[in-house]
């Protein structure tokens, strides 16, 4: 099975809150298109709303002047999703763990933690204004890459 | 997202249908916040039923998070219901499991306020 990405949708969006849903609307028509099962999807599904979240609430700062870019690569074997934001960027290290007691009852900062545990692959480039993130469509598929 | 509220044997029932993600969970804590004002201490009883909610993500979990300490510093008390699906993983992902009290059954959660 080839590793070449088949198609590549690419979208970008005005730094809204209120457009977060559009993510949630083609994220899952690439999901079901893709064959991924429910379970698998509800997690990709989350991680993309999280990374694109991130990247129009804390990169953009709902600034209406950036934008959010997203790239959806459709491998056979595979999901790979770029989001890029205009913003700073950040320093991974220095966001709290969700998982310490002390933090178990904030109202925030679990966004990068989800993203993690529900994706194959997640990196930060450009000093955090850009998140890659892998999903495979099965296990075999991740020991093998 | 839609919210319908509904009183029952004085619990606030607050059924909630759609996706909480984005603004949505803006929109969810102040309807939630209004009604732990609108109430007495110690007399907040608010149980959200999650049924009909297909997505939930980390803002909207964090609204959740938020009601749980405003209503237990205002000693009363939130309960979930029907938490299936996308919600139970996040909530066992994010370690919640033990913080919040989960029904699959509206009368016995009703009853748990009694």
């Amino acid at each position: 099975m080839g590793k070449t990405a088949e198609q590549v949708i690419r979208l970008d969006l005005p730094s809204s809150m209120q457009l977060v849903y559009v993510l949630d609307a083609i994220i899952s028509e690439i999901l079901r298109e893709m064959g991924f099962d429910e379970e698998t999807s509800e997690q990709v599904n989350l991680a993309v709303i999280e990374a694109g979240t991130n990247a129009i609430k804390h990169g953009n700062k709902e600034d209406p002047n950036k934008r959010a870019y997203f790239e959806f690569a459709v491998h056979p074997d595979k999901l790979a999703v770029v989001v890029r934001d205009e913003g700073q960027g950040f320093v991974r290290e220095e966001v709290a763990d969700p998982l310490d007691p002390v933090n178990l009852l904030k109202s925030s900062g679990r966004g990068l933690f989800l993203m993690e545990a529900c994706m194959d692959v997640v990196t930060y480039g450009n000093s955090g204004a850009v998140v890659n993130m892998v999903k495979y469509k099965s296990s075999s598929e991740k020991q093998q890459a | 997202m839609n919210v319908d509220i509904r009183k029952r044997e004085g619990v606030t029932v607050l059924d909630i249908e759609g996706r909480i993600i984005g603004s949505d969970s803006l929109a969810l804590k102040h309807i939630i916040d209004e009604q732990i004002n609108a109430t007495e201490e110690g007399q907040v009883k608010i149980l959200l039923n999650l049924e009909k909610v297909r997505m939930v993500d980390s803002s909207g979990l964090g609204v959740i998070v938020a009601a749980y300490t405003s209503v237990q510093r205002k000693g009363g008390r939130i309960s979930l219901l029907h938490v299936g699906g996308n919600i139970k993983s996040l909530i066992v992902m994010a370690k919640l499991v033990t913080i919040f009290d989960r029904y699959e059954d509206e009368n016995e959660a009703i009853a748990s306020f009694q």
